[in-house]
C-alpha cells in the first residue's frame, strides 16, 4: 500500500433550493461556475445538457445542476466546501432560496493528505455550520459504522423543515468500490503513444469496459485522464448516473452513483456496475424519503450483490433532517 | 420551458458578427438545406438551448473553429425554435454537432468535447 497516492474516495455536497426562476441554477454564467470551481480547485473537463439538467465532468469528478439542485462530487485533494460561500451567492443574485444541504462521504484512503477543512468530520461540520444560514435550522451529523474500521460513512444535514417539503425527487443509490480487479483496472491506463483526445479514448473505455451497458438509454460523456484514471456522466431523462475511476494499483476505487425512480431498475444498474470492476469491498448507500423501508433497501441490495460473490458485512440506517432515510451497507468478496 | 426567458447577455452578444450562422425560421433552414446539398462543404449543424449551460462554455471555441475552418460551413439551431428539426435529427441532449456532406450525416458529437470536435472537422472536412 502507498504512503500516499490520489484520493479515490469523493466528498459529496448536495444543495436544494427554491425560487420562482424556473431555470434557477441552470442560469449561472459559466465564468460564474467557473468561479465555484475555482474555489474548490477543480475545472470543466466535458459536458452535456437536455431538458432536465446539466451535466459537467470535471478534472477531479463531477457536477450536476438541476433549476434548484447542485450536486458537486469531488475527489482527490479538492477543498470541496469551500464552493459554499460563493454558490450561496450567486443562488442568492439569482432570487433562490436554500432549503437544505447534505454533505457526505466515506472514510479517506489517505487523511493525512487532506487540507483543512476536511482534515476531520468535526472540522467539516464545524465549517458548514459556520457558512450555512441560520434558517436551515434543523441540522445533524453522525457517523455510521461498519464492521470494519476501514470503512464508515459520514453524513451532515441540514433543512430548514424537519419533514421534507421539497417534491421528492427519488431515491440516490451511491456506490464506492476498492480493491479493484487488476485486469480489470488496467482498462482504465491509456495506452502510450495514444495521442486522442480524452473524450475519444474516454468513449472507447465506455465500450470496452461494458460502462455503456450499465443503461442503454443513458447519453454517456466518458473522459480519459492520462495516464490513467476515468470519469463518465450518464443522462438520461431527468437522471444523472456517474462513474469516476482510480485504477492505481494499492489504492484503486471506482464510485458508481445513479437515481433511482422507485421501480428498482437502479439494482440492475447497481449490479452490472459492480461487475465492472469486480472489487474486494464495496459500500452501498441510499438516501430516500423518510417513511420508507430500509429494511426491503437492505434486502434489494443485498439480493443484487450476493450473486457476485459479495457478503454483506454490516447494515445500518439513519434519518437525516432534510435528506431522508440514508441507509449504508458494506460488502466483501468471498475470495476463494 | 424557456420562452419568456432571453439567455443570458453573454449568450446572446456573440452572435453579432459571428461567422456561425444562426438559422431561425423552417423557411431559412429549407433554403440552407438546399443549397448544402449542392455544395461539396462539410456542413457543422450546431444543436443550442438557451437553458443549456454547456452549450454556452462551449460557444467561444465553435466560433473560433468556424473561423479557422473557412472551407466549413457552421450553422446553429436552437432546439425550442426549431424543434421539428431537432427531433428529425434526433437530438436530446447538447450541445450536439452533427457533421453533414451531401445531405447526409458523416458525423455527430454529442456534449461539450472540444477536443473531439475540432479532430472530426479537421479529419471530414476533406
Amino acid at each position: 500500500m502507498a504512503v500516499s497516492g490520489f484520493e479515490g474516495f469523493e466528498k459529496r455536497l448536495e444543495l436544494h433550493f427554491s425560487g420562482d426562476n424556473p431555470l434557477g441554477l441552470r442560469y449561472l454564467s459559466i465564468d460564474d461556475l467557473q468561479q465555484v470551481l475555482d474555489a474548490v480547485q477543480c475545472s470543466i473537463v466535458s459536458a452535456a445538457g437536455n431538458r432536465s439538467f446539466d451535466a459537467y465532468v470535471l478534472s477531479e469528478s463531477s457536477l450536476f445542476l438541476y433549476p434548484h439542485k447542485i450536486i458537486l462530487k469531488t475527489c482527490g485533494t479538492t477543498q470541496l466546501l469551500r464552493s459554499i460561500p460563493s454558490l450561496l451567492h450567486h443562488a442568492a443574485d439569482l432570487g433562490l432560496r436554500l432549503r437544505s444541504c447534505r454533505y457526505s462521504r466515506g472514510r479517506f484512503i489517505f487523511p493525512a493528505a487532506q487540507p483543512f477543512p476536511h482534515t476531520s468530520f468535526p472540522d467539516e461540520v464545524r465549517f458548514l455550520d459556520a457558512r450555512l444560514p441560520a434558517t436551515l435550522r434543523f441540522r445533524k451529523a453522525s457517523v455510521m459504522p461498519s464492521a470494519t474500521s476501514a470503512h464508515s460513512w459520514h453524513v451532515y444535514s441540514a433543512a430548514d423543515d424537519e419533514f421534507s417539503v421539497l417534491p421528492p425527487s427519488g431515491s440516490t443509490i451511491e456506490v464506492c468500490m476498492t480493491e479493484l480487479d487488476r485486469s480489470l483496472a488496467r482498462r482504465f491506463h491509456r495506452r502510450k503513444g495514444d495521442d486522442r483526445s480524452g473524450d475519444e479514448a474516454g468513449a472507447e473505455m465506455t465500450e470496452l469496459t461494458e460502462i455503456g451497458g450499465i443503461n442503454p438509454r443513458a447519453l454517456v460523456c466518458g473522459f480519459a485522464f492520462d495516464p490513467c484514471g476515468y470519469s463518465m456522466n450518464g443522462l438520461d431523462r431527468d437522471r444523472y448516473s456517474t462513474i469516476h475511476v482510480t485504477p492505481e494499483d494499492g489504492h484503486s476505487y471506482a464510485s458508481f452513483e445513479c437515481v433511482g425512480g422507485g421501480e428498482m431498475m437502479e439494482l440492475d444498474c447497481l449490479r452490472k456496475a459492480v461487475h465492472v470492476f469486480r472489487p474486494g469491498a464495496v459500500s452501498v448507500c441510499t438516501a430516500a424519503a423518510a417513511g420508507g423501508d430500509e429494511g426491503g433497501v437492505w434486502s434489494a441490495v443485498a439480493n443484487a450483490l450476493e450473486p457476485l460473490g459479495l457478503s454483506c458485512r454490516n447494515q445500518a440506517a439513519e434519518d437525516f433532517p432534510g435528506a431522508g432515510t440514508v441507509t449504508y451497507q458494506t460488502f466483501t468478496a468471498r475470495r476463494k | 420551458m424557456g420562452h419568456g426567458l432571453s439567455a443570458p447577455a453573454a449568450f446572446a452578444a456573440e452572435e453579432v458578427d459571428s461567422p456561425v450562422l444562426a438559422i431561425h425560421s423552417k423557411n431559412a433552414w429549407n433554403d440552407h438545406w438546399k443549397s448544402h446539398k449542392d455544395s461539396s462543404k462539410l456542413m457543422v449543424i450546431d444543436f443550442t438551448a438557451s437553458w443549456c449551460g454547456p452549450c454556452r462554455s462551449i460557444a467561444p471555441a465553435i466560433k473560433a473553429m468556424a473561423v479557422k475552418y473557412t472551407d466549413v460551413v457552421f450553422v446553429k439551431i436552437d432546439v425550442d425554435e426549431l424543434s421539428e428539426v431537432a427531433q428529425q435529427w434526433k437530438v436530446q441532449t447538447m450541445p450536439a454537432f452533427v457533421l453533414v456532406k451531401g445531405g447526409s450525416e458523416v458525423g455527430r458529437v454529442v456534449g461539450a468535447k472540444k477536443d473531439e470536435l475540432d479532430k472530426k472537422i479537421a479529419q471530414l472536412r476533406a
